[in-house]
Protein backbone atom coordinates (compact mmCIF):
# COMPACT_ATOMS: atom_id res chain seq x y z
CA UNK A 1 0.00 0.00 0.00
CA UNK A 2 2.62 2.32 1.18
CA UNK A 3 5.00 1.40 -2.18
CA UNK A 4 2.12 2.49 -4.11
CA UNK A 5 1.62 5.58 -2.57
CA UNK A 6 5.30 6.38 -3.00
CA UNK A 7 4.91 5.52 -6.12
CA UNK A 8 2.48 7.57 -6.81
CA UNK A 9 4.18 10.51 -5.02
CA UNK A 10 7.34 9.79 -7.25
CA UNK A 11 5.48 9.85 -10.12
CA UNK A 12 3.52 13.13 -9.59
CA UNK A 13 6.47 14.47 -8.58
CA UNK A 14 7.33 14.06 -12.30
CA UNK A 15 4.88 15.21 -13.36
CA UNK A 16 3.31 11.73 -14.34
CA UNK A 17 0.37 10.67 -12.17
CA UNK A 18 -2.64 10.66 -14.27
CA UNK A 19 -5.40 13.70 -13.02
CA UNK A 20 -7.63 11.58 -10.61
CA UNK A 21 -4.94 10.11 -8.82
CA UNK A 22 -2.69 13.75 -8.52
CA UNK A 23 -6.26 15.41 -6.97
CA UNK A 24 -6.64 12.94 -4.40
CA UNK A 25 -3.00 12.75 -3.66
CA UNK A 26 -2.67 16.32 -3.47
CA UNK A 27 -5.15 16.15 -0.92
CA UNK A 28 -3.17 13.36 1.42
CA UNK A 29 0.30 15.35 0.98
CA UNK A 30 -1.49 18.32 2.88
CA UNK A 31 -2.55 16.30 5.90
CA UNK A 32 0.69 14.12 5.81
CA UNK A 33 3.78 15.61 7.10
CA UNK A 34 5.87 12.56 6.67
CA UNK A 35 4.99 12.38 2.54
CA UNK A 36 5.83 16.34 2.64
CA UNK A 37 9.31 15.47 4.04
CA UNK A 38 10.03 12.70 1.26
CA UNK A 39 8.77 15.44 -1.24
CA UNK A 40 10.88 17.52 -0.28
CA UNK A 41 13.84 14.72 -0.30
CA UNK A 42 12.52 14.03 -4.06
CA UNK A 43 13.61 17.86 -4.90
CA UNK A 44 17.20 17.52 -3.00
CA UNK A 45 18.09 14.35 -4.73
CA UNK A 46 17.23 15.95 -8.06
CA UNK A 47 19.26 19.45 -7.14
CA UNK A 48 22.10 17.01 -6.02
CA UNK A 49 22.20 14.93 -8.99
CA UNK A 50 22.20 18.44 -10.60
CA UNK A 51 25.09 19.08 -8.98
CA UNK A 52 24.09 22.84 -8.99
CA UNK A 53 26.67 25.05 -7.24
CA UNK A 54 26.15 27.13 -4.70
CA UNK A 55 22.91 25.84 -3.83
CA UNK A 56 22.27 24.50 -0.55
CA UNK A 57 20.67 21.20 -0.02
CA UNK A 58 17.96 21.70 2.44
CA UNK A 59 14.65 23.66 3.92
CA UNK A 60 15.53 26.60 5.03
CA UNK A 61 14.00 28.83 2.24
CA UNK A 62 11.00 26.52 2.34
CA UNK A 63 10.26 26.89 6.26
CA UNK A 64 10.82 30.70 5.70
CA UNK A 65 8.53 31.00 3.45
CA UNK A 66 6.26 28.99 5.45
CA UNK A 67 6.27 30.48 8.50
CA UNK A 68 5.89 33.91 6.43
CA UNK A 69 3.03 32.43 4.63
CA UNK A 70 1.45 31.65 7.91
CA UNK A 71 1.08 34.87 8.81
CA UNK A 72 -0.55 35.56 5.34
CA UNK A 73 -4.33 35.21 4.61
CA UNK A 74 -5.87 32.22 3.04
CA UNK A 75 -7.68 32.07 0.29
CA UNK A 76 -10.87 30.54 -0.51
CA UNK A 77 -13.15 33.71 -0.22
CA UNK A 78 -13.78 37.16 -1.55
CA UNK A 79 -12.34 38.72 1.35
CA UNK A 80 -8.68 37.00 1.35
CA UNK A 81 -8.45 37.52 -2.39
CA UNK A 82 -9.79 40.90 -2.54
CA UNK A 83 -7.35 41.96 0.87
CA UNK A 84 -4.41 40.31 -0.94
CA UNK A 85 -5.19 41.88 -4.25
CA UNK A 86 -4.19 45.39 -2.52
CA UNK A 87 -1.34 44.40 -2.19
CA UNK A 88 -0.16 42.33 -5.03
CA UNK A 89 -0.47 45.68 -7.19
CA UNK A 90 3.05 46.38 -6.02
CA UNK A 91 4.34 42.75 -6.42
CA UNK A 92 2.71 42.23 -9.83
CA UNK A 93 3.98 43.52 -13.13
CA UNK A 94 1.41 46.61 -14.99
CA UNK A 95 1.09 44.20 -17.29
CA UNK A 96 -0.21 41.40 -15.60
CA UNK A 97 -2.41 43.37 -13.26
CA UNK A 98 -3.86 45.15 -16.70
CA UNK A 99 -4.61 41.39 -17.80
CA UNK A 100 -6.36 40.07 -15.06
CA UNK A 101 -8.55 43.52 -14.21
CA UNK A 102 -9.41 42.66 -18.36
CA UNK A 103 -10.43 39.58 -17.43
CA UNK A 104 -12.10 40.33 -14.25
CA UNK A 105 -14.39 42.89 -16.45
CA UNK A 106 -15.04 40.43 -18.93
CA UNK A 107 -16.15 37.61 -15.92
CA UNK A 108 -19.28 40.10 -15.87
CA UNK A 109 -19.65 41.79 -19.14
CA UNK A 110 -19.80 37.74 -21.15
CA UNK A 111 -23.12 36.78 -19.43
CA UNK A 112 -24.68 39.98 -19.97
CA UNK A 113 -23.74 39.73 -23.54
CA UNK A 114 -25.26 36.34 -23.22
CA UNK A 115 -28.31 37.31 -22.15
CA UNK A 116 -28.64 40.18 -24.88
CA UNK A 117 -28.17 37.91 -27.50
CA UNK A 118 -30.32 35.47 -26.17
CA UNK A 119 -33.27 38.13 -26.00
CA UNK A 120 -32.36 39.42 -29.18
CA UNK A 121 -32.82 36.02 -30.81
CA UNK A 122 -36.28 35.65 -29.26
CA UNK A 123 -37.83 38.75 -30.49
CA UNK A 124 -36.39 38.06 -34.03
CA UNK A 125 -38.05 34.55 -33.80
CA UNK A 126 -41.55 35.69 -32.88
CA UNK A 127 -41.43 38.22 -35.64
CA UNK A 128 -40.17 35.83 -37.98
CA UNK A 129 -42.68 33.34 -36.75
CA UNK A 130 -45.73 35.84 -37.29
CA UNK A 131 -45.10 36.66 -40.85
CA UNK A 132 -44.12 33.07 -41.44
CA UNK A 133 -48.02 31.85 -40.29
CA UNK A 134 -49.26 29.49 -42.89
CA UNK A 135 -52.52 30.20 -42.36
CA UNK A 136 -52.31 34.71 -42.14
CA UNK A 137 -50.20 34.09 -45.25
CA UNK A 138 -52.52 31.82 -47.63
CA UNK A 139 -55.28 34.39 -46.00
CA UNK A 140 -53.16 37.26 -47.18
CA UNK A 141 -52.57 35.94 -50.59
CA UNK A 142 -55.99 34.66 -51.39
CA UNK A 143 -57.08 37.91 -52.79
CA UNK A 144 -54.36 38.95 -54.47
CA UNK A 145 -54.49 35.56 -56.74
CA UNK A 146 -58.07 36.35 -57.06
CA UNK A 147 -57.19 39.31 -58.82
CA UNK A 148 -54.89 38.19 -61.52
CA UNK A 149 -56.86 38.61 -64.61
CA UNK A 150 -55.53 37.29 -67.89
CA UNK A 151 -56.89 36.67 -71.27
CA UNK A 152 -56.94 32.89 -72.70
CA UNK A 153 -55.57 33.69 -76.22
CA UNK A 154 -52.20 34.18 -74.56
CA UNK A 155 -51.89 31.91 -71.31
CA UNK A 156 -54.03 29.40 -72.40
CA UNK A 157 -51.80 26.93 -72.17
CA UNK A 158 -50.13 28.26 -69.03
CA UNK A 159 -53.38 28.38 -66.98
CA UNK A 160 -55.73 25.43 -68.37
CA UNK A 161 -54.65 23.10 -65.55
CA UNK A 162 -55.26 25.82 -63.23
CA UNK A 163 -58.64 26.18 -64.00
CA UNK A 164 -61.13 26.09 -60.94
CA UNK A 165 -64.69 25.86 -61.21
CA UNK A 166 -65.31 29.63 -60.02
CA UNK A 167 -63.21 30.65 -63.12
CA UNK A 168 -64.33 28.79 -66.13
CA UNK A 169 -65.01 31.19 -69.61
CA UNK A 170 -68.04 32.46 -69.90
CA UNK A 171 -69.53 32.06 -73.61
CA UNK A 172 -70.87 35.72 -73.95
CA UNK A 173 -67.61 37.12 -75.26
CA UNK A 174 -66.28 39.08 -72.38
CA UNK A 175 -62.45 38.43 -71.56
CA UNK A 176 -62.54 35.23 -69.48
CA UNK A 177 -61.29 35.00 -65.88
CA UNK A 178 -58.62 32.48 -64.50
CA UNK A 179 -57.30 32.14 -61.19
CA UNK A 180 -54.01 31.23 -60.56
CA UNK A 181 -53.74 29.51 -57.07
CA UNK A 182 -51.76 30.87 -54.54
CA UNK A 183 -49.04 28.11 -54.09
CA UNK A 184 -48.50 28.78 -58.01
CA UNK A 185 -47.73 32.19 -57.67
CA UNK A 186 -45.87 31.19 -54.49
CA UNK A 187 -43.27 28.83 -56.38
CA UNK A 188 -43.37 29.98 -60.10
CA UNK A 189 -40.24 31.02 -61.60
CA UNK A 190 -41.65 33.41 -64.20
CA UNK A 191 -39.57 36.69 -64.43
CA UNK A 192 -41.07 39.44 -62.33
CA UNK A 193 -42.81 42.99 -64.71
CA UNK A 194 -39.48 45.29 -63.64
CA UNK A 195 -37.60 42.07 -66.13
CA UNK A 196 -40.44 42.52 -68.51
CA UNK A 197 -40.34 45.79 -68.97
CA UNK A 198 -37.04 45.64 -69.18
CA UNK A 199 -36.96 43.02 -71.81
CA UNK A 200 -39.41 45.34 -73.95
CA UNK A 201 -37.97 48.27 -73.58
CA UNK A 202 -34.76 46.33 -74.81
CA UNK A 203 -36.48 44.49 -77.43
CA UNK A 204 -34.45 46.02 -80.32
CA UNK A 205 -31.63 43.82 -78.59
CA UNK A 206 -33.91 40.95 -77.71
CA UNK A 207 -34.91 38.28 -79.49
CA UNK A 208 -38.41 37.21 -80.28
CA UNK A 209 -38.74 33.98 -78.27
CA UNK A 210 -37.01 35.76 -75.07
CA UNK A 211 -39.62 38.29 -75.46
CA UNK A 212 -42.53 35.98 -75.71
CA UNK A 213 -40.93 33.51 -73.05
CA UNK A 214 -40.81 36.81 -70.82
CA UNK A 215 -44.32 38.05 -71.25
CA UNK A 216 -45.67 34.05 -71.13
CA UNK A 217 -44.18 34.42 -67.75
CA UNK A 218 -45.14 37.46 -66.57
CA UNK A 219 -49.04 37.31 -66.89
CA UNK A 220 -48.08 33.80 -64.81
CA UNK A 221 -46.71 36.68 -62.01
CA UNK A 222 -47.99 37.92 -59.24
CA UNK A 223 -50.77 40.94 -58.75
CA UNK A 224 -48.92 43.44 -59.07
CA UNK A 225 -46.46 42.21 -61.53
CA UNK A 226 -49.54 40.95 -63.63
CA UNK A 227 -51.12 44.61 -63.48
CA UNK A 228 -48.23 45.14 -65.97
CA UNK A 229 -49.04 42.55 -68.61
CA UNK A 230 -51.92 43.94 -70.90
CA UNK A 231 -49.29 47.03 -71.84
CA UNK A 232 -46.24 44.96 -72.23
CA UNK A 233 -48.52 42.31 -74.11
CA UNK A 234 -49.48 45.07 -76.82
CA UNK A 235 -46.40 46.25 -77.06
CA UNK A 236 -44.77 42.45 -77.12
CA UNK A 237 -46.95 41.78 -79.59
CA UNK A 238 -45.90 45.28 -81.54
CA UNK A 239 -42.37 43.64 -81.18
CA UNK A 240 -43.23 40.56 -82.80
CA UNK A 241 -44.61 42.02 -86.20
CA UNK A 242 -41.79 44.08 -86.23
CA UNK A 243 -39.39 41.32 -85.71
CA UNK A 244 -37.83 39.35 -88.55
CA UNK B 1 -0.86 14.43 -16.89
CA UNK B 2 2.18 17.37 -17.52
CA UNK B 3 4.19 19.02 -14.58
CA UNK B 4 2.53 22.50 -15.47
CA UNK B 5 -0.82 20.41 -15.12
CA UNK B 6 0.68 18.94 -11.75
CA UNK B 7 1.62 21.75 -10.59
CA UNK B 8 -1.61 23.81 -11.30
CA UNK B 9 -3.53 21.02 -9.38
CA UNK B 10 -1.32 22.38 -5.87
CA UNK B 11 -1.74 25.91 -7.26
CA UNK B 12 -5.59 25.91 -7.18
CA UNK B 13 -5.77 24.16 -3.93
CA UNK B 14 -3.61 27.20 -2.73
CA UNK B 15 -6.39 29.43 -4.08
CA UNK B 16 -8.99 27.56 -2.48
CA UNK B 17 -7.09 28.37 0.82
CA UNK B 18 -4.76 25.32 1.45
CA UNK B 19 -1.65 26.91 2.07
CA UNK B 20 0.53 23.55 2.80
CA UNK B 21 -0.30 22.81 -1.13
CA UNK B 22 1.93 26.14 -1.72
CA UNK B 23 4.53 24.51 1.10
CA UNK B 24 4.63 21.81 -1.34
CA UNK B 25 5.39 24.22 -4.63
CA UNK B 26 7.83 25.69 -2.57
CA UNK B 27 9.94 22.53 -1.37
CA UNK B 28 9.91 21.38 -5.25
CA UNK B 29 11.23 24.49 -6.76
CA UNK B 30 13.50 26.20 -3.75
CA UNK B 31 16.64 24.88 -5.31
CA UNK B 32 16.18 25.75 -9.24
CA UNK B 33 14.90 29.56 -7.83
CA UNK B 34 17.97 29.99 -5.55
CA UNK B 35 20.04 28.50 -8.55
CA UNK B 36 18.26 30.98 -10.90
CA UNK B 37 19.05 34.25 -8.20
CA UNK B 38 22.68 33.26 -8.43
CA UNK B 39 23.18 34.33 -11.65
CA UNK B 40 21.75 37.56 -10.40
CA UNK B 41 23.70 38.46 -7.03
CA UNK B 42 26.24 35.62 -6.60
CA UNK B 43 26.33 35.02 -2.80
CA UNK B 44 24.11 32.16 -1.68
CA UNK B 45 23.02 33.55 1.79
CA UNK B 46 21.42 37.01 -0.09
CA UNK B 47 20.25 34.41 -3.07
CA UNK B 48 18.47 32.80 -0.90
CA UNK B 49 16.46 35.85 1.05
CA UNK B 50 15.60 36.71 -2.41
CA UNK B 51 14.03 33.19 -3.65
CA UNK B 52 12.28 33.78 -0.26
CA UNK B 53 10.84 37.50 -1.25
CA UNK B 54 9.72 35.87 -4.79
CA UNK B 55 8.15 33.03 -3.59
CA UNK B 56 5.84 35.12 -0.73
CA UNK B 57 5.61 37.42 -3.83
CA UNK B 58 4.23 34.59 -5.85
CA UNK B 59 1.89 33.90 -2.99
CA UNK B 60 0.82 36.69 -2.75
CA UNK B 61 -0.29 37.14 -6.44
CA UNK B 62 -1.38 33.67 -6.87
CA UNK B 63 -5.07 34.59 -7.03
CA UNK B 64 -4.11 36.30 -10.26
CA UNK B 65 -2.55 33.13 -11.81
CA UNK B 66 -4.36 31.13 -13.86
CA UNK B 67 -2.73 28.83 -15.39
CA UNK B 68 -2.01 30.32 -18.97
CA UNK B 69 1.26 29.85 -18.68
CA UNK B 70 3.49 26.88 -16.17
CA UNK B 71 4.10 27.69 -12.62
CA UNK B 72 7.37 27.73 -12.81
CA UNK B 73 8.21 29.56 -15.44
CA UNK B 74 5.49 32.25 -13.71
CA UNK B 75 7.45 32.02 -10.83
CA UNK B 76 10.53 32.09 -12.77
CA UNK B 77 9.45 35.72 -14.01
CA UNK B 78 8.59 36.88 -10.24
CA UNK B 79 12.35 35.66 -9.03
CA UNK B 80 14.43 37.46 -11.80
CA UNK B 81 12.07 40.56 -11.33
CA UNK B 82 12.71 40.45 -7.30
CA UNK B 83 16.63 39.84 -7.81
CA UNK B 84 16.77 42.66 -10.70
CA UNK B 85 15.01 45.02 -8.12
CA UNK B 86 17.16 44.21 -4.95
CA UNK B 87 20.14 44.66 -7.51
CA UNK B 88 18.74 48.25 -8.30
CA UNK B 89 17.74 48.96 -4.93
CA UNK B 90 21.23 48.30 -3.10
CA UNK B 91 22.60 50.47 -6.51
CA UNK B 92 24.90 47.23 -7.01
CA UNK B 93 26.32 45.36 -10.33
CA UNK B 94 25.87 41.97 -10.06
CA UNK B 95 29.49 41.28 -10.28
CA UNK B 96 32.05 43.89 -8.42
CA UNK B 97 35.05 42.71 -7.26
CA UNK B 98 37.91 44.66 -7.23
CA UNK B 99 40.43 42.02 -7.88
CA UNK B 100 43.09 41.28 -10.35
CA UNK B 101 40.80 37.96 -11.80
CA UNK B 102 44.30 37.17 -13.80
CA UNK B 103 46.06 36.49 -10.67
CA UNK B 104 45.62 32.87 -9.66
CA UNK B 105 45.56 32.98 -6.11
CA UNK B 106 43.30 35.91 -6.04
CA UNK B 107 41.32 34.12 -8.46
CA UNK B 108 40.99 31.33 -6.31
CA UNK B 109 40.11 33.34 -3.58
CA UNK B 110 37.24 34.77 -5.54
CA UNK B 111 35.57 31.79 -6.32
CA UNK B 112 35.12 30.68 -2.99
CA UNK B 113 34.08 33.55 -1.77
CA UNK B 114 31.43 33.46 -5.10
CA UNK B 115 30.64 30.05 -3.71
CA UNK B 116 30.83 29.89 -0.69
CA UNK B 117 27.95 28.73 1.99
CA UNK B 118 26.71 30.85 4.19
CA UNK B 119 27.55 28.19 7.60
CA UNK B 120 29.60 25.74 8.07
CA UNK B 121 26.87 23.68 9.01
CA UNK B 122 25.45 24.30 5.90
CA UNK B 123 28.25 23.70 4.08
CA UNK B 124 28.73 20.00 5.62
CA UNK B 125 24.74 18.88 4.97
CA UNK B 126 25.29 20.10 1.47
CA UNK B 127 28.40 18.28 1.21
CA UNK B 128 27.08 15.53 3.06
CA UNK B 129 23.64 14.79 1.15
CA UNK B 130 25.51 15.13 -2.27
CA UNK B 131 28.09 12.49 -0.93
CA UNK B 132 25.44 10.06 -0.35
CA UNK B 133 23.71 10.88 -3.26
CA UNK B 134 26.26 10.41 -5.17
CA UNK B 135 27.17 6.91 -3.79
CA UNK B 136 23.42 5.73 -3.88
CA UNK B 137 23.27 6.32 -7.55
CA UNK B 138 26.34 4.55 -8.39
CA UNK B 139 25.11 1.60 -6.17
CA UNK B 140 22.21 1.36 -8.34
CA UNK B 141 21.33 -1.47 -10.72
CA UNK B 142 22.29 0.06 -14.09
CA UNK B 143 18.51 0.05 -15.47
CA UNK B 144 17.75 1.87 -12.56
CA UNK B 145 20.59 4.60 -12.69
CA UNK B 146 19.95 5.12 -16.73
CA UNK B 147 16.18 5.91 -15.59
CA UNK B 148 16.68 8.73 -12.88
CA UNK B 149 19.91 10.16 -14.41
CA UNK B 150 17.59 10.36 -17.87
CA UNK B 151 14.81 12.06 -15.39
CA UNK B 152 16.68 14.31 -13.22
CA UNK B 153 19.48 15.37 -15.58
CA UNK B 154 17.94 15.06 -19.38
CA UNK B 155 14.67 15.98 -18.11
CA UNK B 156 12.68 13.79 -20.13
CA UNK B 157 9.46 12.67 -19.70
CA UNK B 158 8.56 9.02 -18.85
CA UNK B 159 7.40 8.41 -22.66
CA UNK B 160 10.94 8.94 -23.86
CA UNK B 161 12.95 7.85 -21.32
CA UNK B 162 10.99 4.05 -22.63
CA UNK B 163 11.47 5.26 -25.91
CA UNK B 164 15.75 5.48 -25.01
CA UNK B 165 15.05 2.32 -22.62
CA UNK B 166 13.03 0.13 -25.03
CA UNK B 167 10.73 -0.61 -22.25
CA UNK B 168 7.18 -0.07 -20.76
CA UNK B 169 6.22 3.50 -19.76
CA UNK B 170 4.69 1.44 -16.49
CA UNK B 171 8.45 0.13 -16.26
CA UNK B 172 10.02 3.85 -16.27
CA UNK B 173 7.95 5.09 -13.55
CA UNK B 174 8.46 1.89 -11.47
CA UNK B 175 12.74 2.16 -12.02
CA UNK B 176 12.17 5.64 -11.36
CA UNK B 177 10.49 4.91 -8.04
CA UNK B 178 12.86 2.69 -7.14
CA UNK B 179 15.85 4.52 -7.51
CA UNK B 180 14.31 7.73 -5.58
CA UNK B 181 13.64 4.98 -2.90
CA UNK B 182 16.87 3.78 -2.43
CA UNK B 183 18.53 6.86 -2.42
CA UNK B 184 16.00 8.51 0.12
CA UNK B 185 16.50 5.45 2.68
CA UNK B 186 20.14 6.59 2.41
CA UNK B 187 19.01 10.29 3.41
CA UNK B 188 16.85 9.08 5.71
CA UNK B 189 19.06 7.92 7.97
CA UNK B 190 21.14 10.62 7.59
CA UNK B 191 18.00 12.99 9.00
CA UNK B 192 17.43 10.95 11.25
CA UNK B 193 20.66 10.03 12.68
CA UNK B 194 20.74 13.53 13.83
CA UNK B 195 23.76 15.16 11.35
CA UNK B 196 21.28 16.99 9.03
CA UNK B 197 18.10 17.76 10.84
CA UNK B 198 16.38 20.52 8.52
CA UNK B 199 14.46 22.17 11.49
CA UNK B 200 18.64 22.64 12.99
CA UNK B 201 18.96 25.09 10.15
CA UNK B 202 16.06 27.38 10.64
Amino acid sequence: MNEERDSQLSAMFDGELPGAECELLARRLTRDEVLRSQWSRYSMIGAALRAERGVALHDRVAWRVQSAVAQEASYGDGTDIAATAARTAAVVPAELQGRANRRRWMRFARPMAGAGIAASVAALSIVWLRTQDPQQSLLAQAPVSESIVLTPEVNSTTVALNQTPASRPVSNGEPDRYVTPALNAQTSLAPTARLANYVVAHSEFSGPLSRRMALLGLVASENGEAAVAPEADGAAATEANDAP
Amino acid sequence: MTVEESDLVLVKRVQRGDKTAFDLLVRKYQHKVVKLVLRYVRNPAEAEDIAQEAFIKAYRALPQFRGDSAFYTWMYRIAINTAKNSLASRDRSPIAYDLDLTDPEESHSVQTKLQDPDTPEGMALTEEIRLIVNSAIEALPEELKTAIVLRELDGLSYEEIAAAMECPVGTVRSRIFRAREAIDKRLREVFEGGLGRTEEMV
